[in-house]
């Protein structure tokens, strides 16, 4: 089967990528309802922390970060397969990813403004959050660079900076179909605003292959780097399960895991509420799922390094942190993420699933819990069971002021996500018809080489 | 301008910290706790309660470990109860261990606050800025001993924390925090900063006795005692130089020694390399009971 | 004399190529093909630079720049400001220490080639662009536009040109 017909013609291709912006499924509006919902709940969480003070999310002394961290290491994670989609997929020439990179660069900045959230919400003086900037003042004083927080607030600012640049350069095309094709209105005004007079002249077209190839160059060390570095807020203290060297490969490959397993999820619902199935093909999906299985079982292999490695470094707080995970008050959770992570990704190693979307929802599903669940079981366990064992506490569990604010953030996620997909085109319409440029001449030209074959033979 | 300066003092910041070149000149405070003469009374902690405005949190916040205790007493257990030759009651086999902010001269929390509100003073402690902290809890979470507090609630303004009448005996040399920042033991910096400004003013430098922390003040034992270790006079000096403790020293020599030797004095996780200025001398009495 | 728009569409880049092609290798007067033609596409053609001939893009060096810049920019801003900054130890390292500043280092030398490459995109593809003179909504659909400009004597010669290799349709204006 094919990734994708090669004789749509490309006025088709306009025109149902941009029925998306016009007319989706009701199932649409059902989910940015239910996603409004959820942000509410969030909002409300937030607003009762913010008055009362941090202690309602019932951290104490030694559980000093909870769920807040746990999901901003989540997040971040989320937002690396956009990354793989559209950068390293791009450079090893890969163009089935040209029907869905845009919507996974889309989830990569919703992403990394959720986790960004995550950040604020943590704090416990949200509204002094401005003292982690470096900008001069007249005091002189500066944020410490020493810090792995400041890393991370340095390498997300870049990261979430760089990919708005990165998916609204790669959207300037598209963005000029859109104000050529739509009905007049606020729209129309935006696209024009925002497409910036492009039309496709040669000149442009030279600047822009060169602009996109070294941007997308820049974006995979720092997809690498980013991920590292929130490693590093771990692998750098000096905390039993924390202090691991493995930490940041273990990390990036969590990050490239949980992202495809989301962008499972995020095509399927896609492919159904904006009809997207002559784009979002099966044989595409299938792709996905085997490049998920591979990372899978990548992450799997460094979890295991990272348990032997503990195991036999004779350092005795490390292992008991090991062995408290394991059987301990987080020992459901973390088996659940054992089973999760790795053995549920099993199934896609079969053939008829790889292609079942029922399945491949749930799985995708569940690989992500998988993933949440990991990030917990990395933060959690060692400030329960730490290296002075006076301040051993196993019994704190999150408020619902946590779990609120961790529930709401994907009513967030998905509200910016679902609107973006409304506004903007989902699909990429120029590469898209790239794509099925390259493929047909491809074929034609093999037909041609089939036929000089042919009239060989018949003169031989 | 920056960077000529940068340029010009290169070497003076590539310092590190502590070494033996650059030694602390004219005070580092110190301490050393004689766990023999503990006896788990908490009069230092309620001393620390009442000179640091140490918010009482109640039991239901105690309960769920939001206590403020800057100072805290640990009890530890033997735990051969039961055993053939072992102790009747657990009680029997009690230690006491007072536990505050170790003012690690490399202290693992200085490195990880994102905007520098703990720092190192040049009289070797390990301070706290409130106004600079944004309270990402990232100090707590690196710190080994867990001996940092947060300020979970906006304790000034909860009911039954001072009370109207109580806000009379708030020390008044000591900040109130408000909600959201990081606070821990400082040696009481304000009696110090006090007492070396009494001795700058006279041309001197603090002598031994002059200054007191209000835990050590307030000990019934004499357990604690405090004073600046650049003095060779002080006790401090004499309690460590007599314990073969050395300051920037991840291993004591004479731990070295085969069969161990009959020295009391330690550190606490010397070996993870932060440092700590507190040396404790072992217990030698079976109990502490 | 005046000016005179054309704009010619194409259903295919084959015609395309033969236009471009005969228009390089015919001397038309009041009309020169290096500064005179624009190719109009939907889609990102390699063969189009091709026919076209050499053009050289020079983003790369706006990279090569913004890289360095974010690259040095960030490291002596960082030790500067740890240098005038309270000068007070933290955990026991330098004052100005490097592997720190080589991670926000790194990060600033990205932040900048990403920064400046998109903005040497703008200055070298000419963006925010007027619009040109003739445009056809087409060329955002499927077809590929040649506009030339040329002096009045030598439209009806390109005209011929374009009618010749099976133009769609042919918009003309008078330029000024």
């Amino acid at each position: 089967m094919k990734d994708i017909r090669e004789d749509i013609a490309w006025a088709k291709i306009n025109q149902d990528v941009l029925k998306s912006l016009e007319n989706p499924r009701k199932l649409y509006w059902v989910i940015l309802f239910i996603a409004l919902a959820m942000l509410g709940v969030a909002v409300g969480c937030e607003v009762y922390q913010y008055e009362v003070g941090m202690g309602v999310a019932n951290m104490d002394n030694p559980h000093m970060w909870g769920l807040y961290i746990a999901t901003f290491i989540f997040w971040i994670g989320m937002s690396h397969s956009g990354t793989l989609l559209s950068a390293i997929l791009h450079l090893m020439h890969a163009d089935w990813r040209k029907p869905i990179y845009r919507f996974a660069e889309a989830m990569t900045t919703f992403s990394l403004l959720t986790a960004g959230l995550f950040v604020a919400v943590h704090l416990g003086r949200v509204w002094q959050i401005y003292y982690a900037l470096p900008y001069p003042n007249e005091r002189g004083t500066w944020p410490n660079f020493q810090s792995p927080l400041l890393w991370d607030a340095m390498a997300i600012f870049t990261y979430l900076s760089s990919s708005i640049i990165f998916l609204y350069v790669g959207m300037i095309p598209d963005l000029a179909i859109c104000r050529d094709r739509i009905h007049e209105g606020w729209r129309k005004k935006l696209y024009t605003l925002l497409s910036l007079g492009w039309e496709g002249t040669d000149r442009q077209w030279r600047n822009f292959r060169v602009t996109y190839l070294t941007v997308a160059c820049f974006l995979i060390p720092l997809a690498v780097s980013v991920h590292s570095i929130v490693a590093s807020d771990f692998g750098m203290s000096q905390q039993p399960g924390w202090h691991i060297t493995s930490f940041p490969p273990y990390f990036v490959a969590g990050a490239l895991y949980s992202g495809c397993a989301a962008i499972i999820t995020l095509f399927i619902i896609l492919r159904y509420v904006f009809r997207f199935e002559e784009y979002m093909t099966l044989p595409i999906l299938k792709k996905i799922v085997r490049l998920t299985f591979a990372i899978a079982m990548v992450w799997t292999y460094l979890n295991a390094v990272e348990f032997a490695s503990v195991w036999y470094s004779h350092d005795q707080a490390s292992k008991d942190v090991l062995i408290q995970k394991a059987s301990g008050t987080y020992a459901p959770f973390w088996w659940a993420m054992i089973f999760c992570g790795s053995i549920v990704p099993l199934v896609l190693a079969f053939k008829r699933f790889q292609t079942n979307i029922p399945v491949l929802f749930a799985v995708s599903l569940l690989l992500n819990l998988g993933m949440w669940l990991e990030r917990w079981m990395i933060v959690a366990p060692t400030f329960s069971h730490g290296i002075y064992p006076w301040t051993w506490d196993h019994d704190q569990w999150p408020s619902f002021v946590q779990w609120g604010m961790v529930f709401g953030s994907f009513g967030w996620f998905t509200l910016l996500f679902m609107v973006f997909c409304k506004v903007f085109p989902s699909v990429s319409m120029y590469e898209v018809k790239e794509m099925v440029y390259h493929r047909s001449q491809q074929s034609k030209k093999q037909e041609e080489t089939g036929k000089f074959a042919a009239a060989g033979k018949g003169a031989h | 301008m920056s960077i000529s300066n940068l340029l010009e003092n290169w070497s003076q910041f590539r310092h590190t910290h502590p070494v033996e070149d650059k030694p602390h000149d004219p005070y580092k405070w110190a301490m050393s706790i004689d766990l023999d003469a503990c006896s788990g009374c908490n009069a230092c902690s309620v001393a620390c309660y009442a000179e640091n405005n140490l918010p009482v949190v109640g039991k239901e916040k105690y309960a769920n470990g939001q206590v403020m205790h800057w100072i805290r007493i640990e009890h530890y257990w033997d735990e051969d109860v039961g055993e053939e030759g072992g102790r009747e009651f657990p009680d029997q086999g009690a230690q006491f261990l007072p536990m505050m902010c170790q003012q690690c001269e490399a202290a693992p929390c200085e490195t990880v606050c994102p905007v520098g509100a703990t720092n190192h003073t040049p009289d070797g402690l390990n301070s706290q800025i409130y106004n600079r902290c944004i309270g990402s809890r990232y100090c707590s979470a690196n710190c080994p001993y867990k001996v940092r507090y947060f300020n979970w609630y906006d304790y000034p303004s909860t009911e039954n924390i001072w009370p109207a009448e109580m806000t009379q005996q708030l020390n008044p040399d000591v900040t109130v925090r408000g909600k959201g920042v990081m606070e821990k033991c400082t040696f009481c910096v304000q009696r110090l900063a006090a007492a070396k400004v009494t001795a700058k003013s006279e041309g001197r430098i603090v002598q031994d006795g002059e200054v007191q922390t209000a835990c050590q003040q307030a000990c019934p034992t004499s357990a604690i005692s405090f004073g600046n270790l650049v003095d060779p006079e002080s006790r401090v000096h004499k309690q460590w130089r007599a314990q073969q403790v050395e300051l920037d020293k991840d291993k004591q020599a004479k731990d070295e020694k085969e069969g161990g030797t009959e020295l009391r004095g330690y550190r606490i996780l010397e070996d993870m390399r932060p440092y700590p200025s507190v040396m404790y001398l072992e217990r030698v009495r079976e109990s502490a009971i | 004399m005046g000016q005179r728009h054309l704009l010619a569409m194409y259903s295919n880049f084959d015609e395309a190529e033969a236009v471009v092609k005969e228009l390089r290798s015919t001397q038309i007067k009041g009309f020169d093909v290096n500064r005179d033609l624009i190719v109009k596409s939907p889609i990102e053609h390699p063969e189009v630079e091709e026919f076209l001939g050499d053009k050289p893009v020079y983003v790369q060096w706006f990279t090569l720049g913004g890289a360095l810049m974010g690259g040095l920019l960030g490291f002596f801003l960082i030790s500067a400001a740890q240098a005038n900054f309270f000068a007070q130890f933290k955990g026991g390292k330098p004052i100005v220490p490097l592997p720190p500043n080589f991670v926000l280092t790194y990060e600033m030398f990205i932040l900048g080639g990403v920064f400046i490459t998109v903005l040497g995109f703008l200055i070298c593809a000419g963006l925010p662009a007027r619009r040109s003179p003739l445009y056809s909504s087409t060329v955002s659909e499927d077809q590929i536009g040649i506009l030339v400009k040329s002096d009045e004597s030598a439209a009806n010669t390109l005209k011929g040109i374009f009618t010749k290799h099976n133009a769609l349709e042919i918009q003309e204006e008078a330029g000024k």
